[in-house]
């Protein structure tokens, strides 16, 4: 009962840790995969708990002491004809005070990379106000450094940040202090900050829905365009709309993209894909209502997803990285994406 | 697989497995792990593989380790199921816990305190002593829970051994983190589990476990631990209580940066932690609600629907608390179209909660837009929403603005369900009965369908009879249609309304009244007959008497109270960063077996003493405080209640029953002879009622027919006299519930 009362919050995350892990150990999770590979399934779960209780879940140790039996490692078998699933030392860092990060790493090439990744998320009320526009970001860090290396990186705008959360190995303290991360980071891919800018009051596109009845037919105009230039293209716009249930044939065309009607789930997508210049993209078409209907009563919703590659549109940016700490000099990247989350246009 | 080639098969594995046990030539460990695979992979599928127990032993002598750890499995598997084999393994096992490897040393040390066999305990003494003594801090890990395991076999000699002991010293000292959170959740689960074996000593311990060098030095170094260790830590401070305020600072100046974890499960255990600490300051816990806010409302949109659900649940319980704080947070809690109808249900309640003078506009109008949704649970919910915020605020034109706009939807269960929410509104403010009469006059009857609306509807005539010139006329209609009416309730509804109009306009009504009395004395539903027959009864005693006690001046309702009494949302907050907070009950309620048999009868209670058709007629918004009762009900319309009440559970009233016996023959006959002779009663009764009898057109027969038929019904008392006792015993929940009807 004790345990039962322990944390609903914490079951149902290091369940959604368990899987994070097993996936990344087997390029996947199914099935197949799990008959397949169950003796690393075995001494995964041996490691990632005991009695009940959860233990040790940072993939970069667990690889120390199970190595993943991928195809590297079941070839390394077969030419050294050692077992390779498993290194026979303990790793140090289980014990170490940095326990996200293994001692004595190496690589000839030094690189880090970080991708500042943001969905926004938008809602369009049916009168066309925006009614709610946030950005949900994250900082995913790929970091191939040798040593223990000390990386700080700061940014031009933390002020925007509405809330932040960090990665284990983020030093809180220089965060308060002057708006900086400073880390000593695990080796390999990690989810170094998630961040909310919220009130933003600009959205990239705009969706324009006009519906009109008369006799049981309900002619549809939707006019897709760009609201506001983010410097960069807004590609892969799609537009996709759920039929409500009184309607009950529709036949909708674009004079650009494509228009596909999906009759099982009653969802149409319109791929629109980038914004020409010359024309503005428009969908038409009537929507015939079933027999007994005048006019239509329920308003579809529209999903909206783009894509804007180089631009965080919270406007967060970084303006440096340091690697204090190593001898060496390391290749030091940072690119951003911004995609559409939750971008819903209600009609 | 059929069993004769399994069992073959298994010989086959058994003769393998003895070939290789002692053989040492190269490659031999591969074959022996194949083996090993093919062994647990039958295991997995749930074949029988026990009997090839000390063929897998005798191959266990190895230094693979991964045919060690399959090795492991297999034995911790069967060992518990066969004792006398699991002595086989002991040998190996206690070898391999003196092995050079840490690692070795401490799987083998798991496994032994995995075989959980009682009469093996002696053998695992001295191992789990050596381990907690390790060098290695993967042993001492090892063996911290190990000694929890040893608990659950052998309570005794774990503390006989003082394992608790050497815990508490590892506890405090241990230069590895992960070892002393296995102490901290090994010795609190022995703890609490002492409590039953030896309360003094088990308080003690406890209390020690909970003191200041204890949860400063595991505050100190809660960085060290790994997340979930940290949400272990958190929950135990989160019980300590500190002996000032400067120390709960200390401490949550400690903690402020747990707020930023990455792991959602921290975040909340640290914001359970924050909030107990400054319960008794008011104008800190203040400040820590607006502190936690950010983080909470960045986990509510982002992750799984689950989780959104989890924190919404939190932040549900919390803004329930303080509805100011999160007044300007409103959109966070806008429905989004793909989440799923249980998170929106829950995101409208919250609208709900915070909506006041300042955002009502912006949520009303985000509410009416729920409200065409393709949804229809979720558009009914919207609009019931709107309603439970007008209940709240005085802005008439505003609302009533949002009623025609629902109503001009042309939605049956829309306009259903605005008539119910008119309903309500002219119970909270009688003075906007002009306009929202005028709201209700659009909606033609025919199009009501559904029981809830329609009783609305009708209460709504009878009650307004004035405003509403043919309201007479529309219920004459419905009472024409007396047969076809399905619903119990609507059709008590109808009496009650009949008899409302006959005193305010009796000339049009009185027709009507007749009409309707006969068909609800003939009604073959228990309480609309005995309704029917109340009234008729009330109606003979003078018609003054009869409006004292169905239509007394009312006094509007002030507040539509909770559902959940305050003490058990304390108890629900006391459990913060559990699942009691997604359930919305405490944990006693889902956890002990004894409480929750008769709690899934209260729940119910709403219901329960009622009969489903009055209950149906009552939004969980409208169940109200006993305290509330005075309000709106005079005295004599709640014995009315209570009479109705009574009816739903097919109990009669002591008062009826004695009016009944007087006049009609013991209730068990029903013979032709007894009809006979209730008829002569009751026609030498009619005489004395004057000219009502004609007035109401009744014939002596009708009145008798459903008198039998109730008479009939005692015969089979329904219900135990236990059962009885109980239901009585919530009568006065019922009774808030039935005052609605009226």
């Amino acid at each position: 009962m004790q345990r039962f009362l322990m944390g609903q919050p914490l079951m149902r995350k290091f369940l959604g840790r368990v899987a994070d892990v097993l996936t990344e150990y087997l390029g996947g999770l199914s099935e197949d995969l799990v008959k397949d590979n169950f003796v690393t399934i075995y001494q995964l779960l041996d490691e990632m708990m005991d009695n009940g209780f959860p233990l040790t879940t940072e993939p970069s140790v667990l690889k120390e002491m199970i190595l993943p039996a991928n195809l590297v490692s079941r070839v390394l078998s077969v030419v050294t004809g050692s077992s390779a699933t498993l290194s026979s030392t303990l790793p140090s860092a289980t014990s170490s005070s940095v326990p996200w990060r293994a001692s004595g790493i190496k690589h000839s090439k030094n690189e880090i990379y970080f991708d500042l990744v943001e969905e926004m998320d938008a809602t369009i009320n049916k009168d066309g106000f925006l009614a709610r526009c946030e950005v949900y970001g994250e900082v995913l860090a790929t970091s191939r450094l040798s040593g223990m290396p000390d990386v700080s990186v700061s940014f031009t705008n933390p002020s925007i940040l509405n809330d932040v959360s960090f990665h284990p190995c983020v030093r809180s303290q220089s965060w308060d202090s002057n708006q900086k991360l400073s880390f000593v980071p695990p080796d390999g891919s990690f989810k170094l900050m998630s961040y909310r800018v919220k009130s933003l009051k600009n959205t990239p596109i705009y969706v324009r829905p006009q519906f009109s009845s008369d006799g049981g037919v309900v002619t549809v105009t939707v006019m897709v365009g760009i609201r506001a230039n983010v410097g960069k293209p807004v590609d892969n716009i799609t537009l996709q709309l759920m039929l409500p249930p009184s309607v009950a044939s529709s036949d909708l065309t674009a004079n650009h993209g494509s228009v596909l009607p999906n009759h099982s789930t009653r969802v149409t997508t319109w791929s629109i894909g980038r914004i020409p210049k010359d024309k503005a993209p428009c969908l038409n078409g009537k929507l015939q209502l079933e027999s007994g209907l005048e006019r239509l009563r329920e308003y579809p919703t529209f999903l909206v997803g783009f894509k804007v590659m180089g631009v965080a549109l919270s406007g967060l940016r970084s303006d440096r990285v340091d690697i204090n700490r190593v001898e060496y000099s390391a290749i030091k990247g940072f690119r951003a994406v911004t995609r559409a989350g939750n971008y819903e246009i209600r009609s | 697989m059929n069993a004769d080639s399994r069992k073959g098969e298994l010989a086959d594995l058994k003769a393998q497995l003895r070939q290789l046990a002692g053989s040492r030539q190269p490659g031999v460990e591969d074959i022996k792990r194949e083996l090993y695979k093919k062994v647990i992979s039958y295991m997995t599928i749930g074949i029988d593989v026990s009997s090839l127990f000390s063929e897998m032993v005798m191959c266990s002598a190895t230094s693979d380790l991964v045919l060690k750890k399959m090795c492991y499995l297999y034995v911790g598997n069967y060992a518990r199921g066969h004792p006398d084999l699991a002595l086989l393994t002991i040998n190996f096992l206690q070898k391999d816990c003196h092995d050079d490897d840490p690692m070795i040393r401490g799987l083998a040390l798991r496994s032994l305190c995995s075989l959980r066999v009682k009469n093996l305990v002696e053998y695992l003494i001295g191992p789990l002593r050596s381990g907690l003594k390790d060098a290695n801090g993967y042993v001492r890990t090892v063996a911290a829970m190990g000694v929890l395991k040893l608990y659950h076999i052998a309570p005794s000699q774990c503390t006989d051994n003082e394992f608790p002991a050497m815990l508490r010293a590892l506890l405090l000292n241990d230069p590895d983190a992960q070892v002393v959170a296995n102490c901290l959740c090994a010795l609190q689960e022995i703890y609490t589990a002492e409590v039953n074996v030896s309360p003094e000593t088990a308080a003690r311990d406890r209390e020690h476990l909970l003191s200041k060098p204890v949860i400063y030095s595991l505050l100190n170094r809660i960085k060290d631990f790994t997340e979930w260790a940290q949400c272990l830590v958190l929950d135990m401070v989160s019980k300590y209580v500190p002996s000032d305020s400067d120390e709960s600072f200390d401490m949550m100046n400690i903690l402020e940066d747990r707020l930023q974890h990455t792991n959602s499960a921290v975040v909340l255990a640290a914001i359970k932690v924050f909030l107990h600490l400054t319960i008794s300051m008011a104008d800190i816990h203040q400040q820590v609600y607006e502190r936690i806010k950010a983080p909470l409302l960045t986990l509510v949109n982002s992750g799984s629907a689950e989780q959104t659900y989890a924190v919404l649940s939190h932040l549900h319980l919390l803004v329930l608390r303080a509805p100011v704080l999160f007044s300007n947070d409103y959109k966070h809690f806008y429905c989004r179209y793909s989440d799923p109808t249980y998170v929106k249900k829950l995101k409208l309640e919250m609208l709900t909660a915070v909506a006041n003078e300042t955002n009502t506009y912006e949520i009303v109008t985000e509410l009416s837009e729920y409200a065409a949704n393709v949804d229809v649970a979720i558009a009914r919910e919207s609009i019931r929403a709107v309603g439970k915020i007008a209940l709240q605020q005085y802005d008439v034109n505003a609302i009533v603005d949002r009623l025609l706009q629902f109503l001009e939807m042309e939605k049956d269960y829309v306009t259903a369900e605005t008539l119910v929410l008119v309903k309500d509104l002219l119970r909270k403010y009688p003075q906007w009965s002009h306009d929202c009469i005028a709201v209700v006059g659009s909606v033609s009857s025919k199009t009501v369908t559904e029981p809830k609306a329609k009783s609305a509807l009708v209460w709504m005539l009878g009650e307004y009879a004035y405003d509403m010139p043919d309201a007479p006329y529309i219920l004459e209609g419905f009472i024409e249609n007396w047969i076809e009416e399905d619903s119990a309730q609507v059709r008590l509804e109808l009496l009650t309304a009949v008899t409302k109009i006959f005193f305010k306009r009796p000339p049009e009504s009185i027709k009507m009244l007749g009409a309707a009395l006969s068909a609800g004395l003939a009604d073959a539903h228990q309480d609309v007959h005995d309704r029917a027959l109340l009234y008729y009864r009330l109606l003979q005693q003078g018609v003054e008497v009869a409006e004292r006690v169905v239509n007394p001046a009312k006094q509007a309702v002030s507040v539509f109270a909770d559902t959940q009494s305050s003490e058990i949302k304390d108890r629900i907050f006391d459990e913060f960063n559990s699942l009691s907070v997604v359930y919305q009950q405490p944990s006693y309620m889902f956890l002990d077996k004894e409480v929750r048999g008769p709690i899934e009868l209260t729940e119910d209670s709403g219901i329960l003493p009622l009969g489903p058709t009055i209950a149906d007629d009552v939004l969980p918004s409208q169940l109200v405080d006993a305290t509330d009762n005075d309000l709106l009900l005079s005295a004599s319309d709640k014995e009315e209640s209570v009479a109705a009440v009574s009816n739903g559970s097919h109990y009669s009233g002591p008062d009826l029953a004695g009016f009944e016996s007087s006049s009609a023959p013991p209730r068990s006959t029903s013979s032709p002879s007894s009809t006979s002779q209730v008829t002569s009663t009751s026609a030498a009764a009619a005489t004395s009622l004057l000219d009502f009898e004609d007035l109401l057109g009744l014939n002596t027969y009708e009145v008798s027919t459903p008198a039998l038929f109730s008479l009939k019904l005692k015969t089979k008392p329904s219900l135990v006299a236990q059962a009885f006792q109980r239901k009585w015993g919530q009568l006065a929940v019922a009774l808030t519930l039935v005052r609605f009807v009226y």
